[in-house]
């Protein structure tokens, strides 16, 4: 009989001991909404979020902001010395964002996502999600199909084209919001774009509040993904993409051409500096007074390039396998020897260090130093 | 109550005198029955195995390891595995003759029975590869170059294949130093069916591997559970030695005790028979030698030794008022038997509660040792004394005792003065000031293993060493935890699944201790980016299951079982600290109660950090539990014996402040509450209400004389102190030896076991008599004379 007692007491002792113990991060909040699917659950606050897989890093004003996996954006006032994590409603991969100005931002990520900040990045809301966009690209589709079938003087293959395009919308609506957009790009709190896999291109004349899907009318038939948009200090705009594929707009993103590609491998990034630069796979880089003459850039590494940044008349190339690398076309060299093997993905300036972010999270080293190449 | 307590004590008077009868009647047949069941049982005992199996030691009915067990088919790629460590001594592994070496080792690993072939893997074998992405896709092959041939280039291309593997970290290690043969082991094998035999592993791994190929240049290291089982079996051999090391210094002492040689050999005999007794019934049993139950023998002999030596000093007394061999010896049985018996049965009882704790090792070695108390009644207070009828004690012991008896001055009336009131208060203010030390101090006590590494063994020891070079030089923790997830067949893929297994990873990056996890959503995030030129951005679990179902076309073992309903989650700790592992249950425990479903369930736990955790709940609980029940069965034997809830205190006070002694020591010592030392309690109260027992006979023999408590005291350590004290010596004799057994928790138990007798000892001759000084001094003579007089109606 005692000993039931007893067994009582523990029972009430193991409640009281796990209800004591203090579970960090398991905020009450963080798995109560109904859908545990990670376009509905908010990011969870991880003492351990800048070690977190994070791929992109930006400046709203003074302040650094980063994302990665899990919905986790890290936020810094003091140049990368101490970070933390902004309310974001999802927790979905985060693969780029970018800030107009110290409040207005925008983030991307895994399952069409697209998230809105109004305030440096501390909240976030939800603009877009893959659901959306589906049955936005198909209500969109129809319309100018519609539009088309009404005009006598539409050319047969246009009409094909685009019946084409509305099949595939239909059916990727049916696989549900699987593709992720890979990047994004704002020319002011109003205009921008966002773009990713199978060659998703949305544009925005309002700040997010709508979008018009282009990806269909680009030139690019087998729907190759597009990884990177760049807009040149002349008003052009890039988007570098799988498969060599590389595209220009002349007119603020409405009509896109493709440009010959020095390459057939994919691109993932573009910069410029004193030109363009165009990098990609297995380390092949490329230089162009134009972007219409492609030169070949030696590096001593082949390791793919996944990031470049200008830093006044540095270019630097980060890349798998924990590539850092500092010049300009005259010739690169390592920053330093790659501690860990780890990749980075992108960087950010701040004051007088560099803010390297990738697979370890976020590290911080220090500048190259200028006109060193 | 009293009526029966009445009854029982007749039985066990009537028995006394029937069994008297018995045995110095029919002396020539009882020896001779002796001298065959010895035999009989010293045969059985000489068959004996040693025994270490992996099941014993954990708690088996814990839901934990239910689970585990449940799935222990399908986790199996994941446990059992070897790893030998080849390391360069100077330089790295980009040399012609340390390949060579590798690549020999690797080998001779190949033919060791019990080892899955198809699943070792170092740089040297043919499942391990590197793979890049080009332009045209995938392109890979064999780490080691097809044309490899020692050369430079080769030994530079060897080096490219390396990076690009991904295996550093893993098989190579992060300054390159050295490299990995993982060697995955079967439980049973799959012609056979046999069990693995872990000690003939663990010396094929020294005699095939570690000493042909361990030079100036190469070192070699070796870990994994096949491996600790193995050196504990070995370590464990050492015990022979110290039994023969404590059997030769008993010897000596109990010589220079007794005066006597045959007060010297009978006892000693008599305990070595019941040594024997012992492991013959425990191997007609079926039970094996564990590295726990292996120390029993000890503490029978030691039980035995001074049971022993009461009897022989008892012996030497009657024989010093004038009875002759045979006399003697009956007088000492009659004496000794009740007192004798309730220590001994009290001693088995403490014993026995050890079977509330559900871990095999601990009930088995409850089991040895009650069976050897036992087995103590029948030759140390049978056929002791009946041995002690023909050869007597000597003429030069029986000499000494009576100058003893004779002697008016003695050390022992030093202690007296506990005896008296000023005496007895000083000592139990300074036993209380002790006790709320010993509280402080045991605040700090914890459950579960302290040490890094593997906590069987000691820190310094080889294994510990290599385990050690691991940590270092590879990215693996040796405290793994993982966690079952299980799902409908064929499900344990699906986005639904994966996703959630993600979050759990996540969510468990933010629980302290915790450094990294693994599970298939790992693989499939990261073979995603794969399929996608190996890009960042795309290292997600996809929510196409085309994309998922692509990921997963090819999955390192041990990550999904056949059938696809089971997902093992596995976590790399920084410790195995109690707190460390009741976080990470209370987390997962926290995320499965929110997500648990008819579809997911997020099961505790495996790997050796899962089974650890296990262990310590039910070590957690059945602390507490074992202690009320040893000290209630110890009081509840005292009350029937003594009558008097008072002469209960003054015996069981002492006992207490020991036990709260022990906590506090081990607080300090930084040794746990675990598998190892739980049982320590149990058998220190057990034993050591011994010394209380027979102190309080003879004090309660001498107040029904009349005298004063200071002179009964007096009277009650010139007869029976020194016996007393030689019992406390010879007992922590018997353990004090383990604390150089190369098996740390051997060492434990030792230090503890030794301190506990000894401390024991100690309360029994100060504080008994002070406490029963205070307790009794308002009661005055008459009440005394009355209990004292119950006792013996």
């Amino acid at each position: 009989m005692g000993f039931n007692v007893q067994g009582r007491f523990r029972r009430l002792f193991m409640l009281l001991g796990i209800s004591t113990l203090s579970l960090p991060g398991l905020a009450a909040d963080s798995f109560a909404t109904e859908g545990f699917d990670r376009l509905q659950v908010p990011t969870l606050v991880s003492q351990r979020a800048t070690q977190s897989l994070l791929l992109d890093i930006d400046t709203a004003g003074e302040r650094l902001v980063a994302v990665g996996e899990q919905g986790v954006v890290l936020l810094s006032d003091d140049q990368g010395e101490r970070w933390r994590q902004g309310a974001v409603p999802v927790s979905v991969l985060l693969t780029a964002v970018h800030f107009v100005d110290a409040q207005q931002g925008w983030a991307v990520g895994h399952d069409g996502t697209v998230l809105h900040s109004a305030d440096g990045g501390a909240s976030w809301s939800l603009q877009l999600d893959g659901n959306e966009l589906n049955t936005l690209r198909v209500k969109q589709l129809e319309a100018e199909l519609e539009a088309l079938r009404l005009d006598a003087e539409a050319a047969p293959m246009v009409l094909e084209a685009l019946e084409y395009a509305l099949e595939d919308a239909r059916f990727t609506q049916e696989e549900g919001p699987h593709m992720p957009l890979l990047d994004v790009w704002f020319a002011d709190s109003q205009h921008g774009f966002v773009l990713g896999a199978y060659g998703q291109l949305l544009r925005t004349l309002d700040g997010g509040r709508s979008w018009q899907t282009l990806g269909h009318q680009l030139p690019n038939p087998d729907r190759f993904h597009l990884n990177s948009l760049l807009a040149t200090r002349s008003g052009d705009l890039y988007i570098a993409g799988e498969a060599g594929l590389l595209l220009r707009s002349r007119d603020a993103g409405r009509t896109w051409a493709a440009l010959e590609s020095p390459y057939d491998g994919s691109f993932f990034a573009m910069a410029e500096l004193d030109g363009l630069y165009l990098m990609g796979l297995r380390g092949n880089l490329f230089h162009s007074p134009d972007g219409e003459h492609w030169q070949a850039l030696e590096l001593d590494s082949s390791a793919t390039l996944n990031n470049a940044l200008a830093v006044g008349k540095t270019l630097l190339l980060l890349g798998q396998g924990g590539l850092l690398q500092a010049g300009n076309r005259a010739g690169f060299a390592p920053l330093q020897q790659p501690r860990s093997r780890q990749s980075l993905s992108a960087a950010a300036v701040a004051g007088a260090r560099l803010i390297v972010v990738g697979e370890g999270g976020i590290q911080r080293k220090d500048m190259p130093q200028e006109g060193a190449q | 109550m009293k009526r029966l307590t009445l009854s029982i004590l007749g039985l066990v008077k009537g028995s006394e005198q029937l069994i008297e009868r018995l045995m110095f009647h029919r002396r020539r047949t009882l020896l001779a029955l002796f001298a065959l069941i010895t035999l009989l049982l010293g045969w059985q005992a000489s068959q004996i195995r040693p025994d270490a199996s992996f099941v014993k030691m954990i708690p088996t009915e814990h839901p934990y390891v239910e689970n585990y067990l449940n799935y222990r088919d399908d986790l199996a790629g994941l446990g059992n595995s070897v790893r030998v460590v080849v390391a360069a001594t100077d330089g790295d592994i980009f040399t012609a003759s340390f390949q060579e070496t590798l690549r020999k080792v690797t080998d001779e690993l190949f033919f060791l029975p019990g080892v899955d072939r198809s699943a070792l893997a170092s740089i040297w074998t043919p499942n391990v590869r590197w793979t890049e992405v080009t332009e045209e896709g995938f392109v890979g092959g064999p780490v080691i170059p097809d044309d490899y041939d020692g050369s430079p280039a080769a030994l530079e291309n060897l080096r490219t294949n390396i990076l690009r593997s991904g295996q550093v970290g893993r098989l190579v290690a992060n300054d390159f130093g050295s490299a990995i043969v993982q060697v995955p082991l079967f439980d049973r094998d799959p012609e056979s069916g046999a069990a693995l035999d872990y000690q003939q592993l663990s010396h094929l791994l020294e005699t095939l591997v570690r000493q042909p190929y361990e030079s100036d240049a190469v070192r070699i290291h070796i870990t994994g559970f096949a491996k600790v089982v193995g050196d504990l079996i070995d370590g464990a051999r050492d015990v022979a030695l110290f039994f023969a090391v404590a059997f030769g210094v008993t010897l000596v002492l109990l010589y220079l005790y007794s005066g006597s040689l045959s007060g010297t050999l009978i006892p000693l005999g008599c305990s070595l028979v019941a040594v024997v007794w012992q492991l013959g019934l425990l191997r007609l049993l079926g039970y094996g030698l564990d590295p726990y139950s292996m120390l029993v023998p000890f503490l029978v002999f030691a039980i035995a030794v001074s049971h022993g030596v009461q009897v022989v000093n008892t012996v030497a007394q009657e024989a010093a008022q004038g009875a002759d061999n045979v006399l003697a010896a009956r007088r000492a049985f009659r004496a000794l038997y009740i007192p004798g018996l309730t220590a001994l049965l009290s001693d088995g009882l403490g014993f026995v509660t050890l079977m509330v704790i559900q871990i095999q090792v601990i009930q088995d070695l409850a089991i040895a040792a009650s069976i050897g108390v036992a087995v103590i009644i029948l030759t140390n207070l049978l056929l002791l004394p009946l041995l002690m009828s023909w050869c007597g004690v000597g003429a030069r012991a029986i000499a000494r005792a009576k100058r003893a008896t004779a002697s008016t001055r003695s050390a022992w009336a030093l202690l007296t003065v506990f005896a008296r009131p000023r005496g007895a208060t000083v000592a139990l203010l300074v036993a209380a000031g002790m006790a709320l030390a010993g509280l402080q101090l045991s605040t700090g006590l914890k459950i579960g293993d302290l040490d890094s590494g593997a906590p069987e063994l000691r820190k310094d020891s080889r294994y510990n060493l290599d385990n050690a070079f691991v940590t270092e030089n590879y990215s693996t923790s040796s405290d793994v935890f993982v966690v079952m997830v299980t799902t409908a067949p064929e499900q344990c893929s699906s986005f639904a699944t994966l996703e959630r297994v993600d979050r759990l990873q996540h969510y468990l990056t933010n629980v302290p201790g915790v450094q990294s996890s693994l599970s298939l959503a790992d693989v499939s995030e990261r073979v995603t980016a794969g399929l996608n030129e190996g890009s960042l951005k795309w290292r997600s679990v996809s929510r196409n299951q085309f994309v998922i179902n692509a990921s997963l076309a090819y999955v390192p073992g041990g990550l999904m079982n056949t059938d696809c309903s089971l997902l093992p989650l596995i976590m790399f700790l920084d410790d195995h600290k109690a707190e460390t592992l009741s976080r990470v249950t209370a987390s997962v425990k926290a995320f499965a109660a929110r997500h648990d479903s008819d579809a997911i369930q997020f099961r505790l736990a495996a790997g050796n950090s899962g089974i650890e955790a296990a262990t310590n709940e039910v070590i957690g609980t059945a602390q507490y539990k074992m202690l009320l029940m040893v000290y209630g069965v110890v009081s509840l034997l005292c009350l029937l014996t003594f009558r008097s809830l008072r002469t209960v205190i003054c015996i069981i006070l002492p006992l207490a402040l020991t036990s709260l002694l022990c906590q506090a020591l081990m607080a300090t010592l930084g040794i746990g509450v675990k598998v190892a030392t739980l049982p320590v309690i149990a058998l220190g109260v057990g034993i050591g209400v011994d010394y209380g027992i027979y102190i309080y006979t003879k004090l309660n023999s001498f107040l029904l004389q009349g005298q004063s408590l200071p002179d009964a005291y007096l009277a009650t350590l010139r007869t029976t102190g020194k016996s007393v004290a030689f019992t406390g010596l010879t007992l922590a004799i018997g353990v004090v030896l383990w604390v150089f057994s190369p098996i740390k928790f051997q060492a434990d138990m030792g230090i503890l076991l030794t301190f506990m007798f000894l401390w024991n000892m100690l309360g029994a001759l100060i504080l008994l008599p002070a406490l029963t000084c205070v307790l009794y001094r308002h009661s005055g003579a008459r009440v005394r004379q009355k209990e004292t007089s119950d006792l013996l109606s």
